[in-house]
């Protein structure tokens, strides 16, 4: 048996149920959790806020490790806070993007900066072997990527990373939340935001000057491309025309 | 003046179908036949850009087999809209570039054929796009917010440089960005920042001009390996995707009663079935095969529609696939329109032919996805 510990931290959140807006869970960190437990080591939840939070407590159902608070009124920038309280662990796993707040999805990328880590988003899997950690990243139209990135680093989880939380109640009485002493305060930068009521947001167009014609035109024609019209030849001719349009747009390989 | 309206009576017009002369309302010029193809339409735009840029306005995008997908473009056209006519709209290309992009808005052209095609290099790519904005100095820096992409670098070099940075934008307007905060209960404004993230759909692509699209320079140059190391692409089956992530689907209609035959052509391009309501309806095919407004929405790259007529509520379901091809008896039918290329002629006949033609080659998705299951 090694000496070697595996000291993973993951960074939670406050979620927000899409329907009701009641705080609960953020499903994206509580995918992050599962991860952490599923990769073993010694696990720490993470969180900067307000500690009087009860869906704070809701996180210790999903798994046996301790969660840590580091009070922090609201305003206040967490990224200095979180970078301290950091140190010395091998992995930051974190959703990809809070469901309330700001959502920005700059959180582990701030860090990264701040702490000098590497950073890979988008995790669906995580394979921690000596000193380094093999992640599958998703990536759309059905493709998964395997990285590998070396210890410590700050890794991101997928909304569709194929994991099951499971809520325990018992862990839920039994499992210990410490509030961390008060860090420094630092005003959050961006305060540039005003906020108001939600709407369906305006699709930005092109101002144009057209011609009565041209307004009729458009209205009974739609911009069409004009596609190929394959009518003559034998079925082994068309089905060369299939391929040959496949091949020219690099769409298959043989 | 005589006070009487004098109308030129050799105005322009155009022919009709019927061969009936109509005067184009609104349209000057010399007299005759203004008929114009879509093609010639799109080359008469104007040129955005008069005289010498002054400023720069950066577009980011990752190609992908040498074309740039409807977001890329999207955040392109917004550059080109947000700019004024002395600020050129310079596009990044991370991958290799096949199309023009003029038309879509871009006046300058960077492409970096090193990076993309699926490869994880965000060291290279960070430097990349840091000296794109060291020596061009762009007011903004416009990319689409693509989780892995663009999305990922650009919060990279945000987080870097400590600049202002707008995710997730919904709203873009010349003097500001929105997006949604609380879980889309609010939505939160600001004016706009160094880095802006666009969400699809935010900008209409459709532009009254085009851009110049002259191709720079561009030398690559090594990084040093980094932290990261690439491990390459999994290869997935696509027959066992869901409809809405494949890349590939074949789909079929009324004009295909022999399923084993479409199951086979559709194991030959390695793509995920899809099926149209008639024929699911008739039970050859599940219901969660079905595409469509009471099916599923799909984006694939390649849409075959075998035997499919494109009622349009087939269509709506496969409006933002990139190619589609269509086999069907009918060359008048609704997905002709829609289709990148028709090929009239009996469904069953040219699928046979389709497993003919490729029986030779010596190269076969199942067995490319055994060998990468093996090793």
């Amino acid at each position: 048996m090694d000496s070697w510990q595996l000291r993973i931290a993951v960074l939670v959140s406050i979620g927000r149920n899409p329907v009701s807006g009641a705080a609960r869970p953020n499903r994206n960190d509580l995918l992050a959790l599962e991860l952490a437990r599923k990769a073993g080591g010694e696990v720490t939840i993470l969180h900067a806020g307000d500690p009087n939070k009860p869906a704070l407590a809701d996180y210790l159902a999903y798994s046996a490790a301790p969660l840590e608070i580091i009070p922090l009124p609201g305003g206040q920038d967490i990224v200095p806070a979180l970078a301290a309280r950091l140190q010395g662990f091998h992995l930051i796993l974190t959703g990809s993007r809070t469901e309330g707040g700001e959502a920005s999805g700059m959180l582990p990328y701030a860090l990264a900066k701040c702490l000098g880590l590497p950073i890979v988003a988008q995790a669906l899997d995580l394979a921690v072997t000596e000193g380094q950690a093999e992640v599958t990243q998703f990536l759309p139209k059905g493709q998964r990527r395997r990285v590998m990135v070396r210890l410590p680093a700050i890794i991101a989880v997928h909304q569709m990373a194929p994991l099951a939380p499971r809520y325990s109640h018992l862990r839920r009485v039994s499992g210990q939340s410490v509030t961390l002493p008060a860090p420094a305060l630092t005003e959050s930068a961006s305060t540039a935001w005003r906020t108001e009521p939600a709407r369906k947001p305006v699709v930005l167009k092109a101002a144009e000057k057209k011609s009565g014609h041209a307004r009729m035109a458009a209205a009974i024609t739609s911009e069409s491309k004009g596609g190929t019209l394959v009518t003559d030849g034998t079925p082994a001719e068309k089905a060369q025309a299939i391929l040959a349009y496949l091949r020219s747009h690099r769409l298959i390989e043989f | 003046m005589s006070g009487i309206r004098r109308i030129n009576p050799r105005r322009p017009f155009r022919i009709t179908p019927e061969g009936i002369r109509r005067i184009v309302l609104g349209e000057e010029g010399d007299a005759g036949d203004i008929t114009l193809s879509p093609v010639a339409r799109a080359a008469s735009k104007p040129l955005r850009l008069v005289g010498e840029a002054t400023a720069t306005l950066l577009v980011v995008a990752h190609s992908d087999r040498g074309a740039l997908d409807a977001p890329a473009r999207e955040a392109i056209a917004a550059a080109a809209i947000l700019a004024d006519p002395a600020t050129a709209v310079l596009v990044l290309v991370l991958g290799d570039l096949a199309e023009e992009l003029g038309p879509f808005g871009a006046d300058r052209i960077l492409v970096v054929p090193e990076c993309g095609n699926g490869a994880f290099l965000p060291d290279l790519e960070v430097s990349v796009l840091s000296d794109a904005i060291d020596r061009f100095q762009p007011r903004h820096v416009l990319m689409p917010d693509s989780p892995t992409g663009t999305g990922d670098l650009s919060r990279r070099v945000a987080a870097a440089l400590d600049a202002e940075i707008a995710t997730h934008v919904v709203e873009l307007k010349p003097d500001s960005v929105a997006c949604y905060r609380q879980g889309g209960t609010l939505l939160a404004r600001r004016g706009l920042p160094r880095f802006i993230l666009l969400d699809p759909s935010a900008i209409d692509a459709a532009l009254p001009f085009r851009g110049a699209g002259e191709r720079l320079d561009y030398a690559a140059h090594a990084v040093a390996p980094g932290l990261y190391r690439d491990l390459g692409l999994k290869p997935v089956a696509g027959a066992a995707l869901p409809l809405e992530e494949a890349d590939f689907i074949v789909a079929a209609g009324n004009g295909v009663r022999d399923v084993p035959t479409l199951e086979a052509v559709a194991d030959l391009f390695g793509a995920a079935i899809g099926a149209s309501r008639v024929a699911v309806d008739d039970g050859r095919f599940p219901r969660d095969k079905q595409v469509g407004a009471t099916g599923k929405t799909v984006q694939a790259s390649v849409y075959m529609a075998i035997g499919i007529s494109g009622a349009v509520q087939h269509l709506q379901g496969i409006r933002a696939c990139r190619h589609v091809i269509a086999i069907n008896n009918d060359a008048s039918a609704p997905i002709a329109r829609r289709a990148d290329l028709t090929i009239v002629a009996d469904a069953q006949a040219v699928m046979q032919a389709l497993l003919e033609e490729t029986s030779r080659r010596n190269w076969r998705v199942t067995d490319a996805l055994e060998e990468a299951a093996d090793g």
